[in-house]
């Protein structure tokens, strides 16, 4: 059953809406600097490292604080997060995947009360509601391990530039999968960064990408939501 | 005479960044001066408040070597009422083991302008690191424009700075650093060929309300820093942090471009800061010069905003 959760809620079809943001590739595509898999694997792996040392460490502690019972934490971590999140898109996609997969979590863990007390307070304005915060709830309610976790959100990160790549970058499902396999395996070594981290040390440094970003929410070619 | 070990005749505060992980390669005891010695242990304080006048002074200065100050001017044509003060390093480059702490304070309505006399050279260490803690207070309707001039890091180089902003929600500081890849010309170049830079900067009200925190850690020995997304094909980074009143965000947000243009090698973007505290502007390029201006432009849409008043030109000589 534990494999069955793992799978569930890494499928991309999991019902949080991952699937309408790009990360700013779409900016990169059309000014033909992610052109084709050497670009997009360099861009793609950019955006797993800064996700592993920024969201995938809030992940990790709010399952910490979850298995520890302590529900301010989770909503401390929640709020710490917001605090690190520079864009106003990143906030925007964070918190309503966020509040998505709240919503499911308290269907699929009906006894995880931290769920349930999250959710409440999400809907009352006292906590943000983060995703890495919900993956980390969810991945402890259903008794997974912090590698588990790590990878999974780590994958679903992937998958996300990689899908919108398909739609936006001249690659292949092949280039596409190869990516996809050589980026997760480099996440076992961000993970043993990642698991010695707290707030003090989250960190994230892609520039071209932060400016990719701003281009795009200034610009107006949208495909997708960032 | 036995050297004492660290801090003996340190009579300020002492700054430390050993329990950053990030640093915990950088730990060994300097084989030359001790962490701490005198001259290796800068400080900084200026204290910037209205006269009975009401016009803006530097009333208040403390300092250890090798931090300096000289006396505050009043050259700025747009903003002749503005005191203009130069921080200099008799010094020389950060070293191994050197620590700094400077301490900005503008009292209510007043306004200050602060850069440094020539870039800031981290040089080459070998057994520890160089480490600055800052802290920026900004009282009701205050204004601080900081525009220091670049950081430029050596090989080998290590350096991690903590920058407290404690803004009041009438104030603004436009805080600016730009990061060159090193010495660009050195030899058959430099660049990126440092340990580590680590950057950390946060806002929050005078009351302790958080606002934002932003971190980042250049490590080009591990990660792929030539990779899309990250410094790619540039070589300069800028980052600029604005600090204002709620009703100027969205005016100076807009009145800003976002750009990148291949040809010239320079880009620039904006994000809205989060808990509405302001704005960040980033800036990649290849050379000081058309960095500096980018920031300087920049500068100047918020001093017209706040101020009514555009930057002056910069000194031909600077």
């Amino acid at each position: 059953m534990k494999t069955a959760h793992l799978l569930q809620m890494t499928d991309s079809t999991f019902p949080v809406g991952t699937f309408s943001f790009s990360n700013g590739l779409e900016t990169a595509s059309h000014m033909g600097i992610v052109h084709d898999a050497n670009t997009l694997e360099q861009y793609t792996r950019s955006v797993a490292r800064q996700g592993a040392f920024s969201d995938g460490v809030a992940a990790l502690l709010a399952y910490r604080a979850t298995n520890a019972g302590n529900p301010d934490e989770v909503e401390n971590i929640d709020r710490e997060l917001m605090l690190f999140k520079m864009n106003d898109e990143a906030r925007m996609m964070l918190q309503r995947m966020g509040k998505k997969l709240a919503e499911l979590g308290v269907k699929l863990f009906p006894d995880c009360e931290i769920m349930s007390k999250w959710l409440t307070d999400i809907k009352e304005g006292k906590t943000p509601g983060t995703y890495p915060v919900a993956q980390g709830i969810a991945f402890a309610a259903a008794g997974l391990s912090e590698e588990d976790l790590f990878a999974s959100h780590q994958y679903g990160v992937i998958n996300m530039v990689l899908s919108a790549a398909l739609r936006c970058v001249r690659v292949s499902h092949y280039d596409t999968q190869l990516i996809l396999q050589r980026l997760c395996a480099e996440s076992d070594a961000l993970f043993e960064e990642a698991r010695e981290m707290t707030f003090e040390d989250m960190n994230s440094f892609v520039p071209e990408m932060d400016i990719f970003a701003s281009l795009h929410e200034k610009g107006n070619m949208r495909m997708f939501m960032n | 005479m036995a050297f004492p070990e660290t801090y003996e005749y340190t009579d300020v505060e002492i700054v430390s960044f050993d329990k950053a992980k990030e640093m915990k390669p950088y730990l060994t005891k300097p084989r030359a001066m001790y962490v701490g010695a005198p001259g290796k242990h800068g400080y900084l304080r200026l204290g910037f408040e209205l006269d009975a006048d009401g016009k803006s002074i530097l009333r208040d200065l403390d300092r250890r070597v090798p931090l300096i100050v000289q006396q505050e001017l009043y050259f700025d044509e747009e903003l002749p009422g503005m005191p203009c003060v130069y921080i200099l390093s008799s010094g020389g480059p950060n070293i191994d083991g050197d620590r700094y702490r400077q301490i900005f304070t503008l009292k209510k309505d007043s306004m200050a302008f602060i850069s440094t006399g020539a870039a800031t050279k981290l040089a080459k260490m070998q057994d520890n690191y160089s480490g600055m803690l800052q802290t920026i207070q900004l009282d009701e309707g205050a204004y601080l424009e900081y525009l220091p001039e670049p950081i430029i890091p050596h090989a080998n180089t290590r350096f991690i700075s903590d920058t407290q902003l404690v803004v009041h929600p009438t104030a603004t500081v436009f805080y600016s650093e730009i990061f060159m890849g090193g010495r660009k010309y050195h030899g058959d170049g430099e660049l990126f060929q440092y340990d580590i830079l680590s950057i950390c900067s946060h806002g929050e009200r005078p009351d302790g309300t958080p606002l934002f925190r932003e971190k980042f850690i250049i490590d080009p020995k591990k990660e792929n820093i030539r990779d899309i997304g990250i410094m790619h094909g540039f070589d300069i980074f800028a980052n600029v942090l604005v600090m204002t009143p709620e009703e100027n965000i969205q005016p100076i947000y807009d009145a800003v471009e976002a750009f990148y243009d291949p040809k010239l090698k320079l880009a620039a973007g904006i994000t809205h800061l989060p808990n509405n505290a302001g704005l960040l502007f980033k800036v990649l390029g290849m050379e000081t010069g058309p960095v500096k201006k980018v920031v300087r432009e920049f500068c100047s849409k918020v001093r017209q905003q706040v101020k009514g008043k555009p930057l002056p030109p910069e000194f031909p000589w600077r």
